[in-house]
């Protein structure tokens, strides 16, 4: 029996509320920012919540400036995103075109282009008649997909996830699938999210978003920070990035996804679909948790997830809770919905290649079960073969990745 | 993607009425609607009946008592696609679901309620209900579908996203089988965008559609030999956003087929009909006599395919289906009515997976 092609990532990208770029994310990470901000991007007086972690818009002084022009805030994210994991992949030639003409593409989102939508619905409701199909159009998901290949000139196959929260971490997942299947020898694969009004108010209408600090695995955690962002990785086959001579910067080694089917809203207290999936990344990755160095926890910082996830690392990880460190990241970025998958993978990835740990921020009082994990400022740890990056959603989607130094054992 | 999936399921829910005899050969009824920015014209809108008992009886479902329709096609759609199927199989059953416009109905509700009277009178009901995968998530409690399950999202072509992740599932080992569906519902609002498009029948020979809503799915697992109706290519990838483009995609989505398989028309009813008429050139066209059931996007997709699996026969073992996705890219399906081989084509046996 021929064996499977190792997963190898050769190619990072992010935009975030910390940074244009992953490096500038990560160094702001590492260094304990945050990017909690008073929230501006549209008028939030009918809400209760009024902060948001808002990405700075990248210039493209690539690209002329009616096609910018023409972009909605998703692709304003994600273009960028996507051509510093192009760039960093080596496959970017001189005029920033994809040196691979075909190159499919898995990626997720939850909301796509939709503050033009609303302009849409908006427009609709008031009988202005001068609402043009132009803007409706471009909210859909498929156009930003459309935007990043017309843009950096490739097609192929592409898969758009809307798994909720969970769906940057389906969307690297399935990528690794489709090369581990010999459907595709190398993918563009991450998420991207922009925040909208009736996301927003959504979030806020369930008391979801906190009115303070987002507080992630803290007892006194009263909820969400939203957030926004775009994140890209070039999956390839061990072979592919061989041949063309890239630099493996990590492994993509395991992957789990079930859904959990106890509430809408809510996981499963116990959290056995997230012990599930985090076995299954790891039964793939060949290894046992205790292994496992760190930990990009979903951690929203509200009242159900964090506790039920929680208890779920505890049952998974035993009594690895504690040398398996363990971090949120969304204190510092807000929950980037659509593309939190994918940017805290890269986060994980990032940790697994520096040593360096994002810290817990925001801590005060620790979920006891897991205090001891919790990552405390400034830490490292050295030697990391494996880490994980884990997510939930509504609808109860739930996923593992898991990213090691070198290939499966 | 050359692949053997053998379809061993099928469900459907259509304007014309709900089940396999209404898609294959029932007429639907139209009704006049207005779009919510010009109250003073109206459209025909093909509707799915939503008092049809076969839809009525999933009220009981307490997870179902917010839902919007879009769940209620799905969940029928699926429930007929499950039939005689071994319940104890559910759990090893996956779930795709393909959509483009998702949860129109309670979206556009939440977010006219945010305009008209505030955002403090926003529905924390309603809002879960607007979540693509929240009708996904629905259809797995009610049916006890333990698989992975997956929302996909794009134009028509999310249906060939959703069969090619179907065959990565099952060429990984992830799961036995997988149930996918397209499905889509009506709201007003997508008049004013179609209108905005010029994409909507203006009289019975334009190249315009009836917008319309519904849902079908198919039950798909590796084929073996002598299964009949099955899928055997899947190709998608064919982008435009130009007319131009657009005409350069559906030459080379065709160009590489061989031109004696006969073609089953998809695109006679919107933009982009003389476009396939001319990209498919002298090729043998499959004469259609299923009533029009208008344009439903993804659910549309998987009526088509539905509908072109049952005109294989011996005599007619082979077709091309393409799929006009009318705002990314083209794709395309081949189906044949026997399959002879015993596996997939080319197995990568997956430590990975």
């Amino acid at each position: 029996m021929a064996t499977p092609p190792p997963i190898v990532v050769t190619g990072l990208g992010a935009v975030t509320p910390l940074g244009n770029t992953l490096p500038e994310s990560w160094l702001a990470l590492i260094a304990g920012r945050d990017a909690a901000a008073p929230f501006d991007l549209f008028d939030t007086s009918g809400c209760r919540c009024h902060q948001a972690a808002t990405a700075q818009i990248p210039p493209l002084p690539h690209l002329p400036a009616k096609l910018v022009s023409r972009l909605s805030r998703a692709s304003r994210l994600a273009v960028p995103a996507a051509r510093e994991a192009l760039a960093s992949a080596g496959l970017l030639d001189a005029s920033g075109r994809s040196r691979l003409s075909h190159l499919p593409i898995s990626v997720s989102t939850t909301a796509g282009g939709m503050r033009l939508g609303e302009n849409f619905l908006r427009a609709a409701l008031a009988r202005e008649h001068s609402h043009l199909f132009s803007q409706v159009s471009r909210y859909l998901p498929q156009q930003q997909v459309l935007d990043l290949q017309q843009i950096f000139g490739f097609s192929g196959h592409s898969v758009i996830m809307a798994n909720a929260c969970a769906s940057g971490a389906n969307a690297l997942g399935h990528a690794a699938d489709m090369i581990a299947t010999g459907a595709a020898d190398c993918v563009l694969a991450g998420g991207f999210e922009s925040l909208a009004e009736l996301v927003f108010v959504g979030f806020d209408c369930l008391q979801a978003t906190s009115i303070d600090f987002c507080r992630p695995f803290d007892l006194n955690r009263n909820g969400l920070l939203l957030g926004e962002g775009a994140a890209f990785l070039i999956l390839e086959s061990h072979e592919h990035a061989r041949h063309r001579g890239a630099t493996v910067l990590a492994h993509l080694t395991g992957y789990g996804h079930t859904t959990d089917y106890f509430h809408l809203t809510q996981p499963e207290p116990a959290g056995a679909a997230l012990v599930e999936v985090m076995r299954a990344a790891a039964r793939q990755a060949g290894i046992e948790p205790a292994q496992i160095g760190y930990v990009n926890a979903h951690g929203t910082a509200t009242a159900v997830n964090d506790g039920t996830e929680a208890r779920a690392y505890t049952t998974f990880l035993g009594p690895a809770v504690g040398p398996t460190r363990i971090s949120s990241t969304k204190a510092a970025i807000g929950h980037t919905l659509g593309a939190a998958g994918a940017i805290e993978a890269l986060f994980a990835i990032e940790a697994l290649r520096t040593g360096e740990l994002p810290p817990q921020l925001n801590l005060q009082t620790p979920i006891p079960e897991i205090a001891p994990a919790l990552v405390g400022s400034g830490e490292k740890r050295d030697g990391m073969d494996h880490v994980m990056s884990v997510n939930l959603g509504f609808g109860g989607s739930n996923a593992a990745l898991i990213f090691s130094r070198s290939a499966a054992s | 993607m050359k692949t053997h999936l053998a379809v061993i399921g099928q469900g459907a829910v259509t304007p014309a009425g709900v089940g396999l005899d209404a898609l294959l050969h029932r007429e639907p009824a139209s009704h006049q609607v207005a779009p919510l920015g010009y109250p003073d014209e109206t459209w025909p809108v093909l509707r799915v009946d939503l008092k049809d008992p076969a839809l009525v009886r999933w009220q009981r479902e307490p997870r179902l008592r917010r839902a919007s329709p879009l769940a209620y096609f799905l969940v029928e759609a699926a429930s007929q696609a499950l039939a005689g199927i071994d319940p104890a199989e559910r759990a090893t059953t996956g779930l795709i679901v393909a959509f483009s416009a998702g949860c129109l109905v309670y979206s556009r509700r939440f977010f006219s309620g945010i305009v008209s009277q505030g955002q403090r009178t926003a529905s924390p009901a309603l809002f879960p209900e607007t979540v693509f995968n929240t009708p996904v998530s629905h259809v797995a409690a009610v049916l006890g579908l333990n698989g992975a399950a997956y929302a996909l999202v794009g134009d028509e072509t999310a249906w060939i996203a959703a069969l090619k992740t179907a065959a990565v599932w099952l060429r990984a080992g992830r799961v036995k089988q997988v149930l996918v569906l397209g499905a889509e519902e009506f709201d007003p609002l997508v008049l004013d965008a179609y209108r905005c498009a010029r994409w909507l029948r203006r009289a019975a020979s334009s190249n315009g559609f009836l917008t319309s809503e519904g849902a079908a799915g198919i039950l798909i697992r590796e084929a073996i030999s002598g299964d009949s109706r099955t899928l055997t290519h899947l190709h998608d990838g064919f982008i435009y956003r130009t007319k131009p483009q657009a005409a350069h995609a559906a030459t080379a989505l065709l160009q590489p087929t061989d031109p004696l398989l006969p073609c089953y028309p998809t695109a006679r009813h919107n933009w982009l009909g003389p476009l396939e008429k001319k990209a498919t050139g002298d090729r043998p066209f499959l004469k259609i006599n299923a009533p029009y059931l208008g344009e439903a996007f993804t659910a549309s997709a998987a009526w088509q395919t539905v509908r072109a699996l049952h005109t294989l026969t011996p005599a007619q073992p082979h077709l091309l289906l393409p799929i006009w996705g009318l705002n990314h890219q083209f794709g395309l399906l081949e189906l044949e009515h026997e399959n002879k081989q015993s596996s997939l084509d080319n197995p990568r046996p997956n430590r990975f997976l």
